[in-house]
């Protein structure tokens, strides 16, 4: 697998095809695994997607107490497998950006596994072959870090990088695309 | 103890040694003193001993990793705490009932799936009782009279019965009727295996399938052998005992190292209800920032205590850790991070801060008392 995710949460309008996209994945049962939710609601009507970083060293494949977190030999983090997990939430707490979510129902976690049988074959997952915006992207490798170097030069020239003070100057432009 | 462990190479060997010298002794117990041994289950009595070497290794390996470790810590001390008898009682009870007799949880993923399971693993626990009880002659049948069998458990006779009676019948074909669960379980399993779009995903073949074919074989040969002295006089008894044997042998050391070793963990579930949370959903401990019930605080220094034993580092700046906060709060902080747009958790009715001293229309007029103060204090110096 040569290509990766590229979230760009700033290009995200809130529509959640992304969610409702997941739902329809093979294996999903029906239940979305990725979020969008509110930057700071009282401050703003921003939204991000949020889906799981795939971890090399995943805390939630540590933190479980069955083994039950699997990696797969392309990287992707799968969710515990039915067999296996116990249905403690450790993974839930473990992870450092709250990415797997529970069923209390049947008892077992379920989180984003990149659409595991689309992108192992190199298709893009389901949420970012929807997203209208393109705030979720699944591009080459080196795409993504031209796209990387052309926004840190996009900052530098316009030589006014906002600050946590000002930034208010800058919304209608971008809304914190200052993360170089 | 510590001693004793280091005469051997690893805990794992020293655990195994024990197990093996339990179960022959409780052979010589059972059989006799090796007098009603059963010489016909010689192979099985071997894959049965390996199977237990098997099955204690990778029990003492898997009790190791660190997360385990600490739960399994956690749940003994919690057993051992006088204060927690009715939760641990209620919750060993509950756990037994639901998740591991009934199985309920797998009932709720399906029923289809339920009934697959529920077949496929009473059948095996059944089939595993039997068998172990056969080879290692913990239990055997003698005749006090033409017409009555008794059964001898561990060499104290218990049950009595009529030769041909209806419990009789059931004993003898004991293994029949789990091996008859067990294929139907197989068939279902196998048949969702190939047809469902959505298990296709993440299934493996060596995985997921080897093990059903194994159970499939062990079952198919044990019940052809029945067919054999049933039906067809025992033809070809001997060849398919023997090929039955080589089966059953297979799937004994084949069980601790694939997928059906999660048998022998699934009691650890009991751990969730006992350790962590009495009630489902019921939460008791409050998120640093936004003060929504997530967890529980001994689950939390549980998890706090596997991360930083595994060297990883998720304290804040501010002293607080990532499991403090809920899963919404942290994923928010990781883009509020990435954007540059951290900020304290300020009270959203006071009056907005800028570098300009631009206010936008709508928000609070008002300015921060700091603003009027440095005004004052300028006012003055120029008087």
């Amino acid at each position: 697998m040569n290509k990766i995710m590229y979230l760009e949460f700033e290009r995200c309008i809130g529509c959640r095809a992304c969610q409702a996209a997941c739902r329809e994945c093979g294996d999903h049962d029906a239940k979305e695994r990725n979020f969008v939710e509110h930057v700071d609601f009282m401050e703003s009507r921003q939204t991000f997607p949020m889906m799981c970083m795939q971890c090399k060293d995943p805390a939630c494949a540590r933190v479980c107490p069955a083994n039950a977190i699997q990696i797969t030999e392309e990287g992707v983090v799968l969710s515990a497998s039915d067999e296996k997990c116990i249905g403690c939430r450790n993974c839930t707490f473990g992870c450092p950006f709250g990415i797997p979510k529970f069923d209390f129902e049947e008892n077992k976690m379920y989180k984003c596994d990149m659409c595991y049988d689309r992108s192992k074959h190199d298709i893009a997952p389901m949420c970012a072959s929807v997203c209208p915006s393109d705030a979720i992207r699944f591009i080459d490798f080196d795409e993504m870090q031209s796209l990387r170097r052309r926004r840190t030069q996009m900052n530098l020239v316009e030589g006014k990088k906002p600050t946590e003070q000002d930034k208010w100057k800058y919304v209608p432009e971008f809304f914190g695309v200052y993360s170089d | 103890m510590q001693k004793l462990e280091r005469s051997f190479y690893s805990k794992a060997s020293m655990y195994s040694f024990f197990v093996v010298m339990i179960l022959i002794l409780s052979m010589w117990l059972g059989t006799g003193q090796f007098v009603h041994v059963d010489m016909m289950l010689f192979g099985y009595l071997i894959g049965s001993l390996v199977f237990a070497i098997g099955i204690t290794l990778r029990m003492v390996s898997w009790s190791l990793r660190p997360a385990t470790h600490q739960m399994l810590k956690r749940s003994f001390s919690n057993l051992r705490n006088r204060e927690r008898k009715k939760r641990n009682i209620s919750s060993i009870i509950k756990t037994a009932i639901d998740n591991i007799i009934l199985q309920k949880f797998i009932f709720k993923r399906g029923i289809y799936r339920g009934v697959t399971h529920w077949l496929i693993a009473w059948g095996c626990i059944g089939s595993f009782a039997i068998t172990f009880g056969l080879t290692f002659g913990w239990m055997h049948f003698s005749l006090i009279d033409p017409e009555t069998y008794q059964i001898i458990v561990m060499g104290v006779p218990t049950i009595t019965m009529a030769a041909h009676g209806l419990f009789a019948e059931m004993v003898y074909n004991g293994l029949n009727i789990t091996a008859m669960m067990v294929l139907i379980g197989v068939l279902m399993a196998l048949i969702r295996r190939t047809t469902s779009p959505d298990v296709k995903v993440t299934q493996r073949t060596e995985f997921d399938l080897v093990p059903l074919y194994i159970l499939l074989t062990v079952t198919v040969t044990g019940l052809v052998l029945t067919l054999s002295y049933a039906v067809l006089d025992g033809w070809m008894h001997n060849y398919l005992s023997l090929i039955h044997q080589i089966t059953v042998v297979l799937f004994l050391v084949y069980f601790p190292f694939g997928k059906l070793f999660h048998l022998p963990i699934r009691p650890m579930t009991t751990a969730v209800p006992m350790n962590y949370q009495e009630h489902l959903q019921v939460d008791t401990r409050a998120c640093k920032r936004c003060e929504t019930l997530y967890s529980n605080d001994d689950q939390i220094a549980d998890v706090k205590e596997i991360l930083g034993a595994q060297s990883f580092d998720l304290q804040l700046s501010d002293g607080t850790y990532l499991s403090d906060y809920c899963p919404a709060c942290r994923r928010r902080m990781r883009v509020m991070k990435q954007m540059n747009l951290e900020s304290q958790h300020k009270n959203p009715y006071a009056p907005i801060q800028t570098m300009t001293d631009v206010q936008v229309p709508g928000f609070g007029k008002h300015r921060a008392d700091s603003y009027y103060e440095k005004k004052d204090k300028g006012d003055k110096n120029h008087e």
